[in-house]
């Protein structure tokens, strides 16, 4: 959709300008490789998005894997202290924000749009600027490893140990940059997705009709709206404190370390559910396709998660119930943080009778999906005893918070995604990703995991604080809860969680090189992304959708009978499509290719570098900046007719107009 | 197929990079030289760029459009707009530093607007089309910098109006505005009939008040503790004079309260014409204190007593610079009133000595706390 | 077919699981020796942690498992067996609304339990003794403010080892010279950090003589995971004994001992940064060290009485051999008090530990002491650097350093 049109030529007599604006010819119809770098396509930006957030959980995953090396036995001699600590900060740095953030993204990029019945997002080129800025931050915080180290802080960052005299390498500095980087590519994508669900819903689909998966993205997008701010303004003190001598954290100048904590969780603590919302929203879509039944309760699972997203703006000092913050504040943290737990058994219980009188299908997705129900409930039920603030104070920094974020995020988040994974890969690539293989996947996760962060439980329980880079013989203990025997099983076990996770690359392999098609819909789906072509063409839809229902597919394909009360069948998915094929719309226009929000990034990466390598590389940062974004304000979103190259016959080979 | 701009450009960026290498070998790489046709390079390559990426690199386009736009030029004030900045330029280099980046600013605002009208209409020989390029590109440079000045003297307006006015009339202003912003901001939201001349209407209002309030302010000056405080440093540790009777220099409306409770090591008292000392988490009154060294640590003073009093922190003696004269050590709060409050902050990277021990004392007040510094 | 061996497999690996989670949970308090677990309480703040525990854990684990039948019973009972695909119901808010409030009035009375507990632990009104903690990187001092009814007539300063007599309300005053360290004794109270700038209270109390483990758990920086600390429990006799062997004057080796020479050594060599009280130079002038020109936090260990303690080095190693610490470690609450007393003696001395670390102590715990990396902090270092003794010196330091009783 075009964001600002060019008016109408006035007479047909003045000489038309050969090139649009004075810009450089724009990437219109590229193949190969620019088609992806240029693109503005919402579902190749979205692939992108899942190929860099899988990159990046291999990179985390692998440094996962050296942190239980270190620690498989005493006094591990693997990592040094100095790079044990960087491990650790960067594998919840990358998993958080360059992994679980990203592939929510892709997610939401590929499907909100379909879900919702449009053709594209509402700002395509910010689009891909979301992602290449993401791409650019991602790079920066791990060019650290190779610029002199990368950050030692912990993700947490805590003031003063982040400050110049504490953290002396640039790694802290690259952490800064990348996460402000990071912070405006999810900034952005997060307001051009609001404006998406809120403008851009195809007739008749109202916000009660709305699947629970944009709901729940709509959700984060908002969360991410309000917090990121606060991070950012966290993270322009933190460089000027570091790069420019600036004192807010410095207590010698009367600072107050709590400060950075207070800055830090507000928004800590609502991404967190950042992190989750997605893959709840993914198995929401799920649990009803595979249990054939509508989702139990939709409007208490959207209103939960709206309210889970609300309440967790006041929760944040949970995290700091040991800062000593004063007793009345601890309590009512406490008490609140309580109250978060009611929203969250909400969607558990809504999910199980979801599957009451269904008729399930065990599908990977669903064992998935049916995973992330369960382990959530055993990370959901830790939670509620580190709300109870003075237990809170003996469980927090040990494993056990460890075993349990990781039951949330990893048995919650990843196996959403996973789910996820299985359940659209059709959808996208056209193939059917093979059963057998997803089959080991999950297990050998399911059973990984739960080798690897079940035994924290104990460790934790047993008195192993986190972030320690050795553990020593003499505070071991003996008998069965002695910790060495259970930090080894905890490092067996994440050798194989990575197996499972090999299993689903091999997976993709296998997949990628078979020719067999996926049919349209396999799963005899319920949501309007399924109403298309798999994988959907450049325009998503060749006929706008009518939505009447919530699960309009399912619904166009069965109807009640009235006397037994059990559905049937009265149109086939595929020949739904066909028929949409057959009706559709002439002319439907898109947002062409552009040059201009990857060299932006790059600009914005360069400047980001020149604070910490000095004024001549900020100069070419900022030409680049400047020289990008104007060629992007003289460039409008769609291209013109004098964009393309004339074709051979004469004609034009595409017709331009602005999408509605 | 390339303008003469562009070329001219394309040369003097080789010619400065060529230079600049040379300079290097030949003469002196770190030398101030070197910077400069460094800085020539990526200038000239930067205008390059921008020449040869725009549509003035292509010779033909240019041609077409000049060879189409039968218009005469339109009628421009951003001539004289330039040379009033190159005029007030001039003028505060002689005069005042502030005339001198007002021009500054004019001057490069003139330039770049007379640049693009000029580029604008060359870029077609349909004048709508060329004024729609014309408010696209300076639209880009116009509303983020009209933006960012409209938003830095709406905060040094504000900002003089808070400095004049007391603490208590500041909280109330600054609810009062805004409240007055919200429920403009709510009208305007929610009833779109409101949107046009009523928003202008409110916003013409809002600047003006503020704007009278501002220089009112301005002129008026800072309230009377602040105007004392930027003339005289009253906590600079020189002015200190930590005597019975009041200070001429340090005992300036001293403000009473104190907010860093959680910093707090120990309470002093005057009570009942005595100094007595209570270590927080044990309410016993203690003659002692103990205090980590090379920490900063607070200490809080209440006066219970009808006079005037001050803390005073006794820290033992020190040479004066190189001779050998010893000098008092210590430090002290301002004078503080009946049934109020102040903080003082002491680091002693020194322990104490047994024989003469550090001690805090009130003057005019007898008995005395013993520091001890382990 | 498929289908079903996949039910009885998930059915039978989430039971396992689930059991085993819910059951290690369960059984973890039973564990044998471990000093740090957070469920033997020793003392009145860590039983009232403890007592909220014993309400929640069971709660959560009854939970767990219901929600987790219900869920086993769904996935085996409506698996696809060939029946119709079922009414398009939406749910029933009657359903809701209770799965709503059941789930709120369990947490409001465990809510009502928190709140009680909050404010107890936050208690000080019943302090008996007060002992200041201040951390830095990467180790903790303990000062023992003037407290006649304690028995301190005279300041006492220590390190590694927190020293208390038993059934005192003790309240710790934390504080820190650098960064946030966070103190935590998990048998005897929860964790509390010690922040720059701030002063935040610890209640501890412990029942019975003994040694109780902890370790710092707020990131530290690069040895966080060797600052460790040990609470010694006492009887109100020992603590008193303890007490006045922290008071005792410094006696100066006897001359041409080797000790002497080693004192020498330490004049020249430690005292720029570690204070041992009462110690005099040649001409008799007391000598106080200044690690504040030397340390960033500006603090070293006091050594005044080092041979009382049983670790050095942030409790990060042993000063006695591995014979004399399970003696203390094992020892019976009634022996416990006079093992401890008895110092390091001539046969506990664990010599290799002390002479490696005088030899090269950056190369026994990471720190910032690379004398060429300090521009940051103006040539100040974050640990103690390599001093470059001889095998001589380092001999007759260990001769001074074990008369330090």
């Amino acid at each position: 959709m075009a964001i600002i049109e060019r008016p109408e030529v006035a007479t047909p007599a003045v000489v038309t300008p050969q090139q649009t604006l004075g810009a450089v010819k724009r990437p219109v119809d590229t193949k190969g490789w620019r088609e992806w770098l240029f693109t503005v396509d919402h579902k190749k930006i979205g692939i992108m998005y899942g190929v860099v957030a899988m990159v990046f959980f291999i990179i985390g995953g692998v440094e996962a894997l050296l942190i239980r090396l270190q620690l498989a036995m005493p006094d591990g001699r693997i990592l040094s202290a100095d790079q044990y600590n960087q491990m650790f900060t960067m594998h919840a740095t990358t998993m958080v924000f360059l992994f679980a953030m990203p592939m929510a993204g892709a997610f939401a990029n590929y499907f909100l749009p379909l879900q919702i019945g449009a053709r594209d997002v509402a700002f395509p080129r910010i689009n891909a600027l979301s992602l290449w800025l993401l791409v650019v931050g991602g790079l920066v915080l791990n060019a650290s490893w190779f610029l002199g180290g990368a950050a030692d802080g912990g993700w947490f960052m805590y003031a003063p140990n982040s400050g110049p005299i504490f953290s002396p390498s640039h790694g802290v500095d690259f952490w800064v940059l990348g996460l402000q980087i990071a912070g405006v590519a999810s900034l952005l994508g997060s307001i051009n997705l609001i404006v998406t669900v809120l403008n851009m819903r195809a007739p008749g689909m109202s916000l009660m009709k709305m699947p629970v998966f944009t709901w729940m993205i709509l959700v984060v997008q908002f969360l991410l709206v309000f917090s990121l701010p606060v991070i950012t303004v966290a993270l322009v003190l933190l460089m000027l404190q570091r790069s420019y001598g600036a004192t807010f954290f410095d207590v010698s100048q009367g600072a107050d370390p709590l400060l950075w904590q207070h800055l830090f969780w507000i928004f800590g603590h609502p991404e967190v559910y950042v992190l989750i919302l997605p893959s709840f929203g993914i198995i929401s879509e799920v649990l009803p396709t595979f249990a054939r039944k509508p989702l139990f309760g939709y409007p208490f699972v959207v209103f939960s998660g709206a309210s889970i997203g609300l309440v967790g703006f006041g929760v944040w000092a949970h995290h700091m119930f040991a800062s000593g913050l004063g007793p009345v504040s601890v309590a009512v943290f406490s008490v609140a943080t309580m109250a978060i737990a009611i929203p969250t058994g909400v969607k558990i219980f809504n999910w199980l009778l979801t599957m009451w009188g269904g008729k399930l299908w065990y599908t990977t997705a669903m064992k998935f999906a049916i995973g992330l129900v369960v382990l959530f409930t055993v990370g959901g039920l830790s939670g509620v005893t580190h709300s109870i603030a003075p237990s809170d104070t003996q469980q927090t920094d040990t494993y056990y918070i460890v075993a349990h974020f990781h039951y949330v995020l990893f048995g919650g988040m990843v196996f959403g995604l996973f789910s996820g994974f299985y359940y659209w890969w059709p959808k996208v690539f056209g193939k059917m990703l093979n059963e057998k293989l997803g089959s080991w996947n999950f297990w050998l996760m399911v059973i990984g995991m739960n080798m690897t962060f079940g035994p924290m439980h104990i460790l934790g329980l047993q008195g192993q604080p986190r972030r320690m880079y050795v553990w020593t013989e003499a505070r071991a203990g003996e008998g069965f809860f002695n910790l060495g025997f259970w930090n080894l099983v905890a490092s067996i076990g994440s050798f194989i969680l990575a197996v499972g996770v090999l299993f689903f690359l091999i997976n993709v392999v296998v997949t990628a090189r078979k020719k067999e098609q996926a049919p349209l819909d396999p799963w005899d789906a319920r949501t309007l992304e399924w109403l298309t072509t798999s994988p959907p063409k450049a325009h998503n839809f060749d006929r706008i959708p009518v939505v009447h229902h919530l699960d309009e597919f399912f619904h166009r394909k069965y109807e009640e009978d009235t006397a037994t009360h059990t559905m049937k069948k009265v149109a086939e998915g595929d020949a739904l499509v066909r028929a949409e094929e057959d009706a559709a719309d002439a002319h439907i226009h898109l947002p062409s290719p552009s040059y201009w929000p990857i060299l932006l990034s790059v600009g914005v990466g360069v400047l980001g570098l020149g604070i910490i390598y000095g004024i001549p590389m900020m100069v070419i940062g900022f030409a680049i900046t400047l020289f990008s974004a104007y060629g992007w304000v003289l460039e409008p979103s769609v291209a013109e007719e004098i964009d393309f190259e004339p074709s051979e016959n004469g004609g034009n080979t595409k017709e331009i107009a602005p999408l509605g | 197929m390339f303008t003469p701009g562009s070329k001219y450009f394309l040369g003097l960026t080789g010619l400065a990079l060529v230079s600049a290498v040379l300079y290097c070998f030949l003469v002196n790489p770190s030398d101030l030289g070197a910077y400069a046709l460094f800085g020539l390079f990526l200038n000239a390559a930067v205008i390059t760029g921008f020449s040869f990426f725009t549509r003035d690199g292509d010779a033909e386009t240019v041609a077409q459009a000049v060879e189409a736009n039968t218009d005469a030029p339109a009628p421009s004030f951003w001539p004289i707009v330039f040379a009033l900045g190159g005029a007030l330029t001039l003028l505060g280099i002689a005069t005042n530093e502030i005339v001198f980046v007002i021009g500054l600013a004019v001057l490069v605002g003139g330039g770049v607007e007379w640049t693009i009208q000029d580029w604008a209409e060359r870029a077609s020989s349909d004048s709508e089309f060329n004024q729609f390029v014309r408010h696209r590109a300076v639209g880009a440079l116009d509303y983020p910098g009209l933006a960012a000045v409209a938003l830095g003297v709406i905060a040094f307006l504000f900002s003089r109006v808070m400095l004049t006015v007391s603490k208590d009339q500041a909280t109330i202003i600054f609810m009062v505005a805004a409240t007055c912003v919200l429920v403009a901001g709510v009208l305007i939201g929610t009833k779109p009939a409101l949107r046009g001349k009523a928003t202008t209407l409110i916003v013409v209002v809002g600047v003006l008040v503020l704007a009278v309030a501002g220089v009112v302010s301005g002129i008026n000056g800072e309230r009377h503790e602040l105007a004392v405080v930027a003339e005289e440093k009253p906590y600079a540790a020189s002015h200190r004079e930590c005597g019975e009777e009041a200070s001429e220099h340090y005992d300036h409306h001293a403000n009473n309260t104190v907010s860093l409770r959680s910093a707090v090591t120990a309470t002093v008292f005057v009570r009942d014409g005595k100094v007595v000392a209570q270590l927080v988490g044990m309410p016993k009154d203690v003659d002692t204190i103990t205090i980590p060294r090379s920490n900063a640590t607070s200490i809080l003073f209440r006066n219970l007593d009808k006079e005037d009093r001050r803390l005073v922190a006794n820290l033992g003696e020190a040479k004066v610079g190189t001779t050998d004269v010893m000098e008092k050590v210590g430090t002290c709060t301002q004078l503080t009133g009946e049934n109020q409050e102040q903080v003082l902050t002491v680091k002693i990277p020194k322990p104490s000595n047994p024989e003469s021990p550090y001690t805090l004392t009130v003057p005019g007040v007898e008995g005395e706390i013993k520091v001890v510094v382990p | 077919m498929d289908t079903v061996s996949h039910v009885k497999n998930s059915r039978r690996r989430i039971a396992t699981t689930l059991a085993g989670v819910a059951g290690t949970i369960a059984l973890a308090g039973c564990a044998q020796n471990a000093p740090q677990d957070i469920w033997k309480p020793a003392g009145d703040n860590a039983q009232k942690i403890n007592a909220l525990d014993k309400i929640v854990f069971p709660i959560a684990g009854i939970v767990g498992v219901l929600v987790t039948a219900l869920a086993i019973y769904i996935f085996i009972k409506f698996r696809d067996k060939g029946q119709a695909i079922p009414a398009q119901s939406h749910g029933k808010p009657i359903v809701e609304i209770i799965l709503t409030i059941v789930p709120a009035l369990i947490l409001t009375v465990v809510g009502v339990f928190t709140f009680r507990t909050i404010m107890d632990l936050a208690e000080t009104e019943d302090t008996e003794m007060i002992i200041n903690v201040t951390g830095q990187q990467w180790w903790w001092e303990y000062d023992y403010p003037v407290q006649t009814d304690q028995g301190i007539s005279q300041p006492i300063i220590t390190s590694g080892q927190l020293v208390f007599p038993v059934g005192t309300n003790v309240l710790l005053r934390e504080t820190s010279r650098d960064v946030i360290h966070s103190f935590w004794i998990p048998a005897l109270n929860g964790k509390k950090d010690a922040v720059p700038g701030r002063i935040h209270l610890l209640r501890l109390q412990a029942d019975k003589p003994g040694i109780y483990a902890g370790q710092c758990t707020e990131f530290c920086g690069l040895s966080h995971a060797n600052m460790r600390m040990e609470a010694i429990a006492l009887s109100k006799e020992d603590f008193a004994k303890w007490v006045a062997g922290q008071q005792k004057a410094y006696t100066s080796p006897a001359e041409g001992t080797v000790a002497k020479e080693g004192e020498t050594v330490f004049i020249n060599q430690c005292s720029r940064c570690h204070q041992v009280n009462g110690i005099k130079d040649a001409n008799g002038k007391a000598i106080i060290s200044a690690p504040d020109e030397n340390v960033y936090s500006g603090a070293a260990p006091n050594l005044s009485h080092l041979m009382s303690r049983n670790t050095f080095a942030g409790a990060m190693f042993d000063l006695v051999n591995q014979k004399c610490r399970d003696d203390v470690w094992n020892a019976k609450s009634e022996e416990f008090g006079a093992r401890y007393l008895a110092g390091v003696t001539s046969d506990c001395l664990n010599e290799k530990n002390l002479r490696a670390w005088l030899r090269n102590a950056p190369a026994m715990k990471p720190m910032y002491a690379d004398p060429a990396k300090l521009e940051k902090t103006n040539g100040l270092y974050r640990g103690m650097p390599n001093l470059g003794l001889t095998e001589d010196d380092i001999d007759k330091l260990v001769a001074y350093l074990s008369t330090l009783k």
